[in-house]
Parts: C-alpha cells; structure tokens; sequence
C-alpha cells in the first residue's frame, strides 16, 4: 500500500499532466489551474518539514556542543528571528519588511554585501586558476588556451584596443564551436530527462521512493 | 631540482596574485579609462525590439537573481527598466525568489530615487484614484490631467510613472516557473494583487493586458537557469518574445536560443549592460551612461592582467624547459 498509492498518484498525476498540455479546452485548463493551487499548498507542507528537520539537525549540534556548533546557531537565530520581526512585531520596535526594520536590515546589509562578497571572490580564484590551468602543455590545452583568451578579451573593450579581430574571433567561436556542443549537450541531456520522468511516471524508476513499504 | 627565475615565478605564491587582482579592482574607480563600448548585434536586437513598443504594449522585467550576481544583473534590468519607463511602456515586475524580490525593490528604488539625477517621479496607486473614478486612465491623458491640477515635474526628473499604468510590481511567488505557465492563461489568477497590496485586477494596464498573451516581450535577468523557464513555459507555450539579460559565465550557454529564434536577444555580464547603457545614451533617454559603463573600466584592467599572468606563465614554463622535465615543482600555496 506505501509503494502503489503514491506510484498511482505519479502515473495518473503524469499522465494528466502530459495530456492536458496538449488540448486547449476549458476542462483541461481548470485542470491545471487546479493543479497550480495544490503544488504550492503541498510545498507549504515540505516547507515545515524542512525548517522541522533543519531545526532538529542543527538543535541537536548546539545541543552536544558539536564541532563548530556556533555556525548552527547562525543558521537557527536568524531563522526563527526574522519571520517574527517581519511579520508579527509592530514598525515600532523595528519590525514589519520595510525600512529601518531589522528584516529589511538585515537584507540589505548583511545578506546582500555577503553574498555579493562570496560571488566576487571567483575573479580572484579564475585569475589564480588560469595562471596555473592556461599551460600550452599540449595541443588541446593550447586550444584551450587561445580559445580562452580570445573570447576574454574579445568580451572588454581593451581587447578590442589591441586587436580589432579579438571581439569578431571571440564571438565566432561563441556562436559556432560552442553552440554546436552546447546543442549536441542540449539534445542529450534533454533525451535523458524525457527518458527519466517517463520511467518515474510509470513506475520503472522507483529511487525517489526511498525505503517506503519494504 | 635547482630553483630559478622561472621556477619561482611558476611556483609564484597565489596571494601576490590575489593582491595584483584587488588593486586593479580598486585603481579603475580613482582612475578611469572610459574606453568606448560598442554594442553588439545581441544586445542591439533587445534594444530595437522595445524601441518599438509604446504605451499600447506591455513588457515583463523579471529580477530572477540574488544578491550573489547583483553587480552584472541589476545595472541590466535598470537600463531597461529606463528604457520602458522613458517610452512610457507598461512593466509588470516579477521575482523569481524571495531574495530576489528585494533586488526588485532596490532596482525599482533605484530608478525612481528622487535624490538622483534622470530617476522617474512615482505617483502612487492612490494618489491617482480621482483621475480613475472620472475615468481618465489613458497614459496621455492621465498626465494632462495630472500636470493640469498643478503637479510640476521636478528638474531632476525624467518623467512620471503612474502605478498600475506604467508600472505593476506583482513580485514573487512560490513555484515561479508555475507562476509563468499560470500567467499564459490569467495574471490575475496568479497575482490577485500587486506588492503593495493594490487588487490588480482594477489597474488599466492589466485591463489591456490579461495574460501573457497579450504581453509583447518578458525580459528576464539571472544568475541561473531560472531564466530557462521563461523560454520552456512562455516561449515555447504561447510565443511569447523573451530577451535574456545573464551572467558573463552563464552567457555562453544561452547564444543557442539566440540562434534558434527563441530569444529575441542576450546581455552578457556586465559587458552586455554597458552596452545597453551606451545604446540609451545614444538614444538620447540619459546623459551618460551609469555603473555598468564605469564597472566595464575595472573589467578592462581585471582581463589584462588574467592575460599577463597566463603569458607570464606560459613563458616560465618554457623558458625554464619544464615542458621538457613533464614534472612541474611541488610546494605552491
């Protein structure tokens, strides 16, 4: 019974789903707007159970004192502390979503500089890293090597100073080399998804289940 | 093996690299180049595209990025958030994410910032409602009846928007790419009402247009492949025109869409934003252009020296015949 009902659900829910994109009937369309008010209402419910399990996760490592157990503490404050100043504590005393709160605070000066931080780090990590990568070791990594530093300078006006033919090579090499492989990735990997969802929907594929019903 | 020139500089500690790279991030700022920008066909096509739009038309700005890419995505999404304003097009803004409904917030406030130079003076959904009930909702008329009762365009402004005629901020929603499939039907069903709590339904520019049907281009800006299910479920579902705006590492992934005829254009990174400013600038809706322009300096210096290091490098290693001995020296940091 844990195994077939949900199997059940997947094949008529997919199944449904694959033929209703198809007809453009009125019946059809309230069925997907049916279907676009339930997957939120079901997320909702994975959303608890995720905030549950994350808290239970990192509870337990404040709890024992784990390894770097002050990083846990840095998930769960904030967690908790932020749905309350922004949506049950009056303007008052700095809460609602709006500037001064403490919500919007911390969005803006905390969230937005960090993460915009961690992103920047990649110009110093690519510029280590093509130091030591960029090697005209052999004939592919020489390919590699021109290739790269045709299409970066081709992207800034610089290269465009040095060599008129760097942003037309560059973009040459985009639009055509590049393009090919990408479509040839493209068409693989979208093979594979069809392929995928299809054994899931009928029930070949049976991984997502987890241990449920044996 | 025996240390030399060309040892040390292939074993050259990271961090003298790290410090070069931040020093020419910095120096650009105090000393710019201003080297001129010139836009390409795939930016180019974006531009024209909305050029060709008017006040009877409706555009999307998607902010589908967080802060992480905010840098490169948001001097795009407020180039053309200038573009549509200037030529008086309405925008429904969406967010594909809670964190990305705050870049939302911090584009549009942004553009409309009353202390800045060239922004947009913002009469809100209520401070037009007696125009409504009188039933004076068209884009000119509206602003004739607006300027006529007294209200002065401050000097520093390029023009007015009125919410719910030029402007819809709709924002987030959880599941967005069902969102957008939803939108090909209704985008009242999908947003009953704006950010600000406005019923959507009562706003002139979703009376004219009702679902994405009636949308003439969404322009969506991210970091992902969220921008994907613009194209998957909008594009392919109904045709609606979709222009990208995306990171420059992402940006090579997407040309293909360009190629196939299922995007109407691409920015890439920040290059592909200094391009749409010059295009504006040339257009005569700014007088300069903004931070993707001046961002474009740091660039410049950023890659010339990525390129001395890889020749440097690349000279160590054969000057020092490495390519001979196969075996590089162990020990970096």
């Amino acid at each position: 019974m844990k195994r077939t009902v949900p199997l059940m659900i997947v094949l008529v829910g997919g199944v449904l789903m694959i033929i209703q994109y198809f007809i453009p009937h009125q019946i059809s369309q309230d069925i997907f707007d049916n279907y676009t008010i339930w997957v939120p209402i079901i997320g909702a419910f994975a959303l608890i159970l995720g905030v549950g399990s994350l808290s239970r996760l990192h509870g337990h490592k404040v709890r024992n004192k784990a390894p770097n157990w002050p990083y846990s503490l840095a998930v769960l404050v904030p967690m908790y502390l932020l749905p309350v100043f922004a949506l049950l504590l009056p303007a008052s005393v700095g809460g609602g979503m709006d500037p001064p709160g403490v919500y919007n605070f911390a969005y803006m000066h905390i969230q937005v500089p960090i993460q915009s931080t961690m992103f920047s780090l990649l110009a110093f990590y690519i510029a280590s890293a093509a130091f030591r990568a960029f090697r005209a070791k052999s004939l592919l990594a020489t390919l590699l090597l021109l290739t790269a530093v045709i299409v970066m300078m081709g992207q800034v006006p610089i290269g465009e100073l040095l060599g008129s033919w760097f942003p037309k090579v560059g973009l040459w090499i985009i639009d055509f080399p590049n393009n090919a492989a990408k479509r040839a990735i493209g068409l693989g990997v979208g093979f594979g998804i069809l392929a995928t969802q299809l054994k899931i929907i009928f029930g070949v594929e049976r991984n997502w289940l987890g241990g449920a019903g044996e | 093996m025996k240390e030399n020139i060309w040892s040390r500089m292939l074993n050259l500690d990271r961090r003298w690299i790290f410090l070069c790279i931040g020093v020419v991030c910095i120096v650009p700022f105090f000393l710019p180049f201003g080297l001129p920008v010139i836009p390409t066909a795939h930016v180019i096509s974006i531009f024209d595209y909305i050029e060709n739009l008017g006040p009877e038309n409706a555009i999307f700005i998607s902010f589908d990025f967080d802060p992480g890419t905010d840098p490169e995505n948001m001097p795009m999404a407020v180039a053309v958030m200038r573009h549509a304003f200037s030529r008086h097009i309405p925008v429904f803004f969406t967010a594909n994410a809670p964190l990305a409904q705050g870049m939302l917030e911090s584009g549009f406030a942004y553009v409309t910032n009353p202390d800045a130079q060239e922004y947009f003076h913002v009469v809100s959904w209520q401070e037009w409602a007696q125009y409504r009930e009188q039933g004076i909702t068209g884009r000119d008329e509206l602003q004739a009846a607006w300027e006529a009762d007294g209200n002065v365009l401050p000097e520093n402004a390029s023009g007015w928007v009125f919410e719910g005629r030029d402007f819809a901020k709709l924002g987030y929603l959880p599941y967005f790419a069902l969102a957008i499939l939803g939108m090909t039907s209704s985008i009242a069903s999908q947003y009953p009402e704006d950010m600000n709590g406005n019923p959507l339904i009562d706003m002139p520019m979703l009376q004219e247009h009702k679902s994405l049907r009636d949308v003439d281009l969404a322009t969506t800006f991210s970091g992902t492949a969220a921008c994907m299910w613009w194209v998957t479920y909008a594009r392919e579902k109904i045709g609606l025109p979709v222009a990208f705006g995306v990171t420059a590492v992402s940006a090579t992934d997407y040309t293909i869409y360009i190629q196939s005829g299922q995007l109407v254009g691409q920015m890439g990174g920040l290059r592909g934003a200094a391009e749409y400013e010059v295009l504006l600038q040339n257009a005569g809706y700014v007088e300069k252009p903004d931070r993707a322009f001046i961002g474009m300096d740091v660039q410049n210096a950023a890659h010339l020296l990525i390129f001395f290091f890889i020749l440097l490098g690349n000279i160590a290693y054969f000057a020092g015949g490495f390519h001979k001995k196969g075996v590089l020296l162990k020990g970096r940091r």
